[in-house]
C-alpha cells in the first residue's frame, strides 16, 4: 500500500469519527454540549422522601430542570434546591411537589404551570408547594380500607349465616316458608289460576290483554283524550290571547280592570249611590219620604176610600152628577 | 523491596519519557508521515476488532438486561442501560483493552527488539531521540484516534443492543422506543465523558507500552517478558484509571 492511500485512509477514519461524534452530539444534546446554567429555585417540604440530586424538575410533564441540590433547613423542614432551564418562566402562584414517577423509588419535582397573568419567579426565589401522599401512605391507607372491608363483608357473612344464637337471614327466610307453606301453596294456585284465566282472556284484564276490539277502543279512547287535549289547549290559547288583550287595557273589561279612568268613574259612582241610598235610609228628599214616612201611605189610603166611596156613589145617582160626587168626595 | 523499587522507577522512567517526548512536539509536523502511518496502525486497523465486540457487548448486554429487567416490568428501559452502559464505561473500556492487546502489545514488541538488538542505541549514537522519532508520534495517534475507535463502539453497541431487543421473543422492543428512551436519559455529557476516559486510556497504554519496550534488557526472551508485561500493565491501569477517571468526571 502507498503511502497515499495509507494517508487517505486515517483522513477518512479520522472524518467518520468526527462525523459520528456530531450526529451523536446532535441527537443527544440539541446542538449544546453544556446545557445553559440556568436559574435556582428553593422548594421546601416537611420530607423529600425519596428524591435526590439529580432528580428531573418537570413542568406539565415536560423536563424543565433538576434537583441540584438536597439540604435539611431548621429541624422541621427540608429544601430541594432546583436548577430550572432560563427559558423556563414559572409563575409566582405554581405550585411544585413531590411526584412519583415508578415503582421503584424513582421521583421528581412537578411543578404545575400557575396562572399566565402571575409575575415570574427571580433567581434563588422560594416556589410554592404541596403535600403529596408518598406510596407509604397509601399503601397504609389501603390496608386500612383492606381491614374495613374484611369486618363489613364478616358482617353480611354473619347477617346471612347467623352466629350461631340468632338465625341468618336464609334460615329466616326457609322458617318463614315452611312456616306459611299452605298459605304460598294456595297463593301460587289462586295466582296459576288467574293467569290461566288472563290467558284465555277470561275477565276484564284477560279479555283487555286478548281481545284485540277492547285494544281498538282503547287507542280510540286515547284519540279522543288527545282530541280533547287539543282542544283544551286551543282553549287554553284563546283564553290566554283574551287575557292578554284585557292585560292590554282592551275591551270593556280590559277597560274595568286596567283602565285608571273608569276605575275612578267606577268609584265616584258607587260613592254616589251610597249617598243617595244613606240619603234614602235617612228619609231626606222625596224618594226617602216615599219609603220611610207612612203619612202619604195614610193619605192615599184615605184617598182610595174616598174614591171607592165616590164611584159607588156615581152608580146610584147616574153619570149626571157623576162630576158633583166626584167633586164631593174629593173636597 | 525490589519489586516496589521497579514499580517506583516505571513510574518515574514513564514520567519522564512523556516529558522527553513532549518536549519535541514542535518537531510532529515534520514527522507527519510516522504520524500517519500509526495514525493507520493504531485506529484504522483496529477498527474490524473493536466494532465486532462492541456489537456484541451491546447485544449481551440487551439480552442480559431484558433478562433480569423484565422481572419487574422495566425492560423498556433497557435503551438507556445498553446507551449509558457503552457510552460511560464499556465503549471506552474496551476498545482500550483491545488497543492494550492490539496495539499496545505490537509497540512494546517492536520497541523491546529495537532496543535489545540496538537500533536504539544506534539511533541515540546518531543524536537521534528515540522519544522523539519512537515515541511522539504513536502518542500523538493515539490522542486523534482513541475517540474515533470509543464513540464508533459506542454507536455499534447501542446498534448491537437495539437489535438484540428487536429480535429477541422475550425482550421484542422496537428500535423507536429503545433510542427513544436512550435519548430521554442520555445526555452528550455521557458520551463525552466516555471520550475523555478513552483519551486517557488510550495515551497511558501507549506511554506505558513504549516505556517497558524501550527498558528492555537482554535478549529475544526478555522481548516476550516485555510484550506480556506491557499488556499486563495496560490492562491493570486501564482498570485502576478508569476509576479515577470516573470519579474525576462525575
Amino acid at each position: 500500500m502507498n503511502n497515499a492511500q495509507q494517508t487517505a485512509r486515517v483522513g477518512l477514519f479520522f472524518l467518520l469519527g468526527l462525523a459520528l461524534t456530531w450526529v451523536t452530539f446532535e441527537t443527544l444534546s440539541d446542538g449544546k454540549v453544556f446545557k445553559d446554567r440556568g436559574y435556582i429555585l428553593i422548594a421546601g417540604f416537611e420530607s423529600l422522601k425519596e428524591l435526590k440530586q439529580g432528580d428531573e424538575v418537570r413542568m406539565a410533564g415536560v423536563k424543565i430542570g433538576s434537583v441540584e441540590q438536597t439540604r435539611l433547613a431548621g429541624s422541621r423542614r427540608a429544601e430541594a434546591v432546583l436548577r430550572i432551564d432560563p427559558k423556563v418562566e414559572i409563575r409566582s402562584d405554581a405550585t411544585a411537589s413531590i411526584v412519583m414517577a415508578g415503582l421503584i423509588g424513582t421521583n421528581y419535582i412537578g411543578i404545575d404551570l400557575g396562572t399566565p397573568t402571575a409575575a415570574a419567579l427571580k433567581d434563588g426565589s422560594e416556589i410554592r408547594t404541596k403535600v403529596t401522599p408518598d406510596i407509604n401512605a397509601i399503601m397504609s391507607e389501603l390496608g386500612n380500607l383492606g381491614q374495613k372491608l374484611e369486618g363489613a363483608l364478616n358482617s353480611i357473612t354473619g347477617a346471612v349465616n347467623g352466629d350461631g344464637k340468632t338465625p341468618g337471614l336464609f334460615q329466616k327466610i326457609d322458617k318463614v316458608v315452611s312456616d306459611n307453606s299452605e298459605k304460598l301453596t294456595v297463593t301460587m294456585t289462586n295466582l296459576q289460576d288467574v293467569t290461566a284465566k288472563l290467558n284465555k282472556g277470561e275477565g276484564t284484564l284477560g279479555r283487555l290483554i286478548n281481545d284485540p276490539k277492547l285494544h281498538d277502543e282503547l287507542v280510540a279512547t286515547v284519540t279522543e283524550i288527545k282530541t280533547a287535549a287539543t282542544d283544551a289547549r286551543t282553549f287554553v290559547t284563546n283564553a290566554q290571547a283574551i287575557i292578554d288583550q284585557v292585560k292590554s287595557g282592551k275591551g270593556a273589561l280590559g277597560a274595568l280592570v286596567f283602565d285608571e279612568k273608569t276605575g275612578t268613574d267606577i268609584k265616584n259612582t258607587v260613592a254616589n249611590l251610597r249617598a243617595v241610598s244613606d240619603k234614602i235610609s235617612r228619609g231626606e228628599g222625596t224618594f226617602g219620604k216615599l219609603l220611610n214616612d207612612d203619612t202619604i201611605y195614610r193619605d192615599a189610603q184615605t184617598l182610595m176610600k174616598k174614591a171607592n166611596t165616590a164611584i159607588d156613589g156615581l152608580g146610584d145617582s147616574g153619570p149626571i152628577t157623576a162630576l158633583g160626587v166626584v167633586a164631593n168626595s174629593l173636597f | 523491596m525490589n519489586q516496589i523499587t521497579a514499580i517506583l522507577e516505571g513510574i518515574g522512567s514513564t514520567i519522564q519519557l512523556l516529558f522527553r517526548a513532549a518536549s519535541y512536539t514542535p518537531s510532529l509536523w515534520r514527522q507527519r508521515a510516522r504520524f500517519i502511518d500509526q495514525c493507520y496502525q493504531i485506529g484504522y486497523t483496529t477498527l474490524p476488532i473493536v466494532a465486532i465486540l462492541s456489537f456484541f457487548i451491546g447485544s449481551v448486554l440487551a439480552l442480559q438486561a431484558g433478562y433480569s429487567m423484565s422481572n419487574f416490568g422495566a425492560k423498556q428501559f433497557i435503551g438507556s442501560l445498553v446507551g449509558l452502559s457503552m457510552a460511560r464505561e464499556l465503549g471506552p473500556v474496551m476498545a482500550a483493552i483491545l488497543l492494550a492487546g492490539r496495539v499496545g502489545s505490537a509497540i512494546a514488541a517492536e520497541l523491546a527488539s529495537m532496543k535489545v538488538y540496538q537500533e536504539v542505541d544506534a539511533l541515540v549514537t546518531m543524536n537521534i531521540p528515540p522519544a522523539k522519532i519512537l515515541v511522539l508520534p504513536r502518542l500523538a495517534a493515539v490522542l486523534v484516534m482513541m475517540p474515533v475507535l470509543a464513540i464508533i463502539a459506542d454507536l455499534v453497541g447501542w446498534f448491537g443492543g437495539a437489535i438484540i431487543s428487536k429480535y429477541t421473543q422475550s425482550i421484542a422492543i422496537e428500535p423507536e422506543a429503545y433510542f427513544s428512551v436512550l435519548r430521554r436519559f442520555m445526555v452528550f455529557k455521557d458520551v463525552l465523558n466516555g471520550l475523555i476516559k478513552a483519551e486517557v486510556f488510550g495515551f497511558a497504554i501507549v506511554l506505558v507500552c513504549c516505556n517497558i519496550g524501550l527498558n528492555t534488557r537482554g535478549g529475544p526472551r526478555e522481548i516476550g517478558a516485555s510484550v506480556t508485561k506491557a499488556v499486563v500493565v495496560s490492562l491493570i491501569l486501564i482498570l485502576v484509571l478508569d476509576y479515577f477517571v470516573t470519579k474525576a468526571l462525575m
